[in-house]
Order: C-alpha cells, then sequence, then structure tokens
C-alpha cells in the first residue's frame, strides 16, 4: 500500500492524540508501517525552543508537515495530531503532500472545559494562560475535511470506526474483516424481519 | 474469457415452488423458464428445516447441514438475557463452495446471496442479500461499492412499508430486479470468474404478501403478480442469453433452484402461545424478547417453529435437568402432535433435533423442529397469547416443494438444497 499522511486537526483535548493511538494497532493490523508524531512529543524534540506565537506554532505545524510527507511518500502512514489551527498553514501542507487526508475533531468549548482534564480552559478562560486555542487565539476549522469526527457526540470507537472505514472507501487501507452488526443495524434487522412476519 | 469448461452459472429464485414454476412456464408467463424445463431436468427439492431463507441458502452455499454451519434461523436467544440475537454470515462455522472454489483457483460472482451479511472477502466478488443493511458493508471487495451506489442499487425492497402499501410493492419490484439486472451486467462484464450465481428475492416478498393474487385469477392484482413473474422471466433469460452466448453446450453448465417453496395461510401458529397455554412456558412482563421466562418454564419456540428445552446450565434460569431433556422433548412431542384447528391436524411431523443435526454446531440448535401441514404458518413469538390468529400477511414457506432445474437427472428422493453444492463442485472437474 502506497503511504499517506493522516491529518488530525482540533481543539485542545477534542481526542485527537487518543485517537491516533488507537488507531495505530489497527492499521498495524493491516500491516502497515505507522508513525504518530504527536504535537506534544513534537515540541520536545523537533520543535524544542519554539514558543506559541503565531509564526513559531507556524514554523511548528510545517516542520510536522515536512516529516509526514517524507515518511508518507516512504511507504509509511504518518498521523500527526497537533493543534494546527490555522487553514492558511493546513492547505500550504497539504499542497505539498502527495496524500493528504484531513480529520476534524469537533467539540464544543463548553465540552472540552467540562472535560478540562489539566485545567487550561479554565486557566485560558480565567486570563491565567494567554493565547490558548479556541478561546484566546483563533481556531480555524476546516472547510472540507475528508473526515469530520465529533467527539463530543461519538464514542471512541464510533469515531475509530468512521475513521477506518473512510480510509477502506479511499482505497488508503486494506478493507478489513467487519464481522459484527451493530446495534443499530440490529434495529433494522429486526423490522424487516417483522415485516415478513417473523419475531 | 474463460472457456466453457471452466465456468457454470446458478440463478435463485427465493421461495418459487415447484408447481407454481410449472404452471407459470405451461400458461406462457415464463417463456425462458419453460425453455429451461424442456431442455434440463426439473424436479422438487427439500430446503432445509426449518424452512427459512436464511438456514437453506447457507446450506446451499455450504454444502452442509445446520448441525455442521451453525445457522439455525434468523434469530437465535441469548442464553443470559434471553433477547434475541440476530446470526451472521461470520458465524457460519464451515466454509462456503465459493471458498473451496477459490482453492481451486476459481473465481465467484455472487449478487444477491441471502445470509451473507455483513460481506466478507471471497475469491471473487459478494453483494450481501437479506438482511443486509448498509451496502458499504454488503460488498467485497470495496471497489465495486461506488458504482452499485451510483446506479442506486438496492439489496431489496422496502418491506415495512411494501407490507400496507402494494401499489409500492410492485414498483419496488420492479425496481429492485432491474437494478439487480444492472449490476449482474457491470460485475460480468468486468470480472473474469468461473462461477456466477445470482438470487432473485423479490419472488418470497411477493408471495408474503399476496400469494393470493398469485393463485386467484379473480384477485385484483393478479395481472400485476404475472407481470412480476414475465419481468423476472425476462431476467433469467437475460442471464441465460448471455452465458449461452459466451459458452459452449451452456445447457450444461446452468443450474436454477429455489430455497423453499409456498403455499397460501389458512392460519398462523404461535408456539410459544401454544407452550403457555400447556404451562411449560411462563413469561412475566416486562423483559425484552423472553426476557420475562420465569425459572420455572420448560422450553420455548424460536420462529418458525424450532422449540428449545429450558435446560439448566444451558440458559441462565433453566429448570430443566439434563438427564430429563430427552423425557421433557418427547412429552412436547406428543402433546403438540396432536395439536388441530377445525379438526384438522396442524403439525405434519415433530422431528427430534438429535435425529436431525449432526457435526460441531448441533449442541447450540433447537432440541425439536416442527414442520405444519400446509397453510398453518408456524410462529414463535415471546408476547402472543392465541394460538391461532390471522394478520395480513397471506403466504408462507412449504419445506418439500422447492424447485431445482439442473443439467442432469438427479434420481434422489430426499435430495435437499444442502445437496447442490457437491454436484456444482464436481461440475468444475469435468
Amino acid at each position: 500500500m502506497k503511504g499517506f499522511t493522516l491529518w488530525f486537526t482540533g481543539l485542545s483535548g477534542s481526542g485527537k492524540s487518543t485517537i491516533t493511538q488507537a488507531i495505530e494497532p489497527l492499521l498495524l493490523e493491516r500491516a502497515l508501517k505507522v508513525e504518530i508524531l504527536d504535537g506534544d512529543v513534537v515540541r520536545t524534540n523537533l520543535s524544542k525552543g519554539l514558543g506559541f506565537s503565531k509564526e513559531d506554532r507556524d514554523t511548528n505545524v510545517r516542520r510536522i508537515g515536512f516529516v509526514a510527507n517524507m515518511l508518507s511518500r516512504n511507504g509509511v502512514v504518518a498521523m500527526t495530531a497537533a493543534i494546527s489551527p490555522y487553514k492558511e498553514i493546513r492547505d500550504e501542507i497539504r499542497a505539498h503532500t502527495e496524500t493528504f487526508v484531513e480529520v476534524y475533531t469537533e467539540c464544543s468549548i463548553d465540552e472540552l472545559t467540562r472535560r478540562d482534564p489539566k485545567g487550561l480552559y479554565k486557566k485560558a478562560l480565567s486570563g491565567e494562560i494567554k493565547n490558548f486555542t479556541g478561546i484566546s487565539d483563533p481556531y480555524e476549522a476546516p472547510e472540507n475535511p475528508e473526515i469530520v469526527v465529533n467527539t463530543e457526540h461519538e464514542t471512541l470507537e464510533e469515531s475509530l470506526d468512521k475513521i477506518v472505514r473512510s480510509l477502506e472507501l479511499m482505497g488508503l487501507i486494506p478493507a478489513g474483516e467487519d464481522n459484527h452488526t451493530s446495534p443499530e443495524e440490529e434495529v433494522v434487522i429486526r423490522e424487516r424481519l417483522q415485516a415478513l412476519g417473523y419475531i | 474469457m474463460k472457456t466453457a469448461q471452466q465456468r457454470l452459472c446458478v440463478v435463485g429464485l427465493d421461495g418459487v415452488p415447484l408447481g407454481l414454476l410449472e404452471r407459470l412456464a405451461n400458461d406462457g408467463v415464463m417463456p425462458n423458464i419453460a425453455a429451461g424445463i424442456e431442455a434440463g431436468h426439473h424436479r422438487s427439492m427439500r430446503a432445509s428445516l426449518p424452512e427459512i431463507s436464511s438456514v437453506s441458502w447457507t446450506s446451499f452455499m455450504t454444502g452442509a447441514q445446520p448441525g455442521e454451519h451453525g445457522i439455525f434461523g434468523f434469530t437465535d436467544v441469548n442464553p443470559g438475557t434471553y433477547e434475541l440475537t440476530f446470526p451472521n454470515f461470520a458465524q457460519v462455522e464451515t466454509p462456503t463452495l465459493w471458498d473451496r472454489l477459490g482453492k481451486r483457483e476459481l473465481t465467484s460472482v455472487v449478487l444477491n446471496q441471502p445470509a451473507t451479511y455483513p460481506a466478507r472477502t471471497i475469491p471473487g466478488v459478494l453483494v450481501s442479500g437479506f438482511v443486509a443493511i448498509d451496502l458499504s458493508r454488503s460488498v467485497k471487495p470495496l471497489r465495486w461499492l461506488g458504482s452499485l451506489r451510483r446506479q442506486d442499487y438496492r439489496v431489496d425492497i422496502d418491506t415495512a412499508r411494501a407490507r400496507g402499501d402494494h401499489d409500492w410493492l410492485f414498483q419496488d419490484l420492479d425496481y429492485t430486479l432491474q437494478a439487480r439486472g444492472a449490476a449482474l451486467g457491470r460485475i460480468w462484464d468486468e470480472v473474469e470468474w468461473d462461477f456466477l450465481q445470482v438470487v432473485v428475492t423479490g419472488t418470497d416478498r411477493l408471495y408474503h404478501y399476496l400469494w393470493d393474487a398469485v393463485e386467484n385469477t379473480d384477485h385484483p392484482r393478479h395481472q400485476q403478480a404475472m407481470d412480476y413473474h414475465r419481468a423476472v422471466d425476462r431476467f433469467v433469460g437475460q442471464v441465460w442469453n448471455r452465458f449461452a452466448a459466451e459458452n459452449e453446450e451452456p445447457e450444461r453448465r446452468f443450474w436454477m433452484l429455489s430455497d423453499h417453496g409456498f403455499c397460501g395461510i389458512k392460519q398462523e401458529v404461535q408456539i410459544n402461545a401454544w407452550l403457555r397455554e400447556r404451562g411449560y412456558l411462563i413469561i412475566d412482563d416486562g423483559g425484552r424478547d423472553l426476557g420475562g421466562i420465569r425459572h420455572e418454564s420448560a422450553a420455548f419456540a424460536l420462529d418458525p417453529g424450532r422449540i428449545y428445552v429450558h435446560q439448566r446450565g444451558r440458559y441462565a434460569r433453566g429448570s430443566v435437568a439434563k438427564e430429563n431433556v430427552a423425557s421433557m422433548k418427547a412429552e412436547i412431542a406428543d402433546a403438540i402432535r396432536s395439536l388441530r384447528y377445525d379438526g384438522e391436524p396442524v403439525i405434519r411431523d415433530v422431528h427430534d433435533a438429535a435425529d436431525l443435526y449432526s457435526g460441531s454446531c448441533a449442541d447450540g440448535g433447537p432440541d425439536l423442529v416442527l414442520l405444519a401441514h400446509p397453510g398453518f404458518d408456524l410462529k414463535a413469538s415471546p408476547t402472543a397469547t392465541e394460538v391461532f390468529s390471522r394478520t395480513d400477511l397471506v403466504g408462507m414457506h412449504t419445506w418439500d416443494d422447492a424447485f431445482l432445474l439442473a443439467p442432469y437427472s438427479i434420481d434422489d428422493e430426499e435430495l435437499w438444497i444442502g445437496d447442490i453444492a457437491g454436484h456444482l463442485e464436481r461440475g468444475f472437474e469435468n
């Protein structure tokens, strides 16, 4: 299979890292080579020393895009999990990347504030943290991402299923054997059987 | 293109009984079928027991009996919660005909085979049939999904709507058949296949809702029912003509069959209501499906006529000790054999599953399997309180009048649908 870049974008706490970590074994099971470029991890290595000004953030995201593209053109599925708040930079990376799949992890500020495991949103809302994306710094949601997962309303399994199935349909990953019927499907099966006089 | 010696084609007509097929062929409604009957060897054939599509078609596609392949009905019961579960293709325990052909590097195209959902990879192309829900999970390989979606392919008619709206029923039957034909043509064009199988399921739907219109020439929808059969015949003719054009001696490589027969309903017979009436089943209100079953219940039923002894150790609240199962089966069998409606016997046969099924899955099946006389449609609604009733359904499945149209005569009085896979495989040994 060809490599590709699976670019997650979304606010802090929206589930980017959780999802990339959960998808990794699903892709490995299909004999794909996988690397995760997590925003926090990149900042302590590749982008050490960069701050949170717009210029530094753009540089950080461009570096991630550069590495992801190198990996993906060598047959790796490169997953990135940085907030990557600016549409212009994401589009710039898309333009330079052979196969770029944008995944938007959608979640409302209210829900993120409610989750807030590190208390960052509370601090940002009180002004204790400056330049916090989504509160005091802009976040430009993608207009036409290939995949949208709503982590506020979907379970992790539902989001994973949506992403994996989308990648299957795009022909980017081999089809897995999906052999269960979901509870929602069972409701429909029950109705269809009842329409034919069963149950 | 593959040569004549390598290709084999099967058309399934779900639920079409031999008698109806012969009559419509003789009456000129189905001239292509008539030609097939003239050229080939047609006969009756037994369905599976129970005589429903999921079991019969699974027996066809595996060449195995339910005790081996593990599918005993559209439903099973969760032994802990007593809620119904819905066995799917992944639970078929034996390899399919297409898997076995694949080991010989033969490619199959299988369109609308019931009981194959969710689709899994086969050596070739599989488009699942009933009860397939999501088209994207009904197609393997997925590269066929786009073209099927673009042509608005339908797995099945909208049965919930069609049951009460017969204008819609005929529209949907026509549309679905046309879409099936278009899909078949496209896949046929592009795949180098050895074995091709397509199943028409609209016949079964029509018979459930309007069997009387098929049988009764005075019925206001009789002509519509005949027109649908003409359309099915044209579909068969198109498959045959193309197959004949591309293969030498096509009559030696072309098969047709149904998975069970059909007849009209005199009465629906609710087996759980009968078990309640006799004190074998006690269900409290409130639980889903059989969730309210009491410990002291001795048995329950699942559609259509499968009776399960409520055995201790097999079910969470089971009460019948293992050593008493045989006597309980015998007691229930004796009692239900005498069931009558207006003096007419209802039950044609009571099969002890121990005699009926063998194989690694046999223990997961029912303990008794009822076969009713034609006209008595066995049901197992957990909530029904009346043993005999009628609904708007007019047609029911029958067991021993499925049809087979084969290239050669098969002299076996007990021929059943599970035997056909072996004949088809031997067709590739020439």
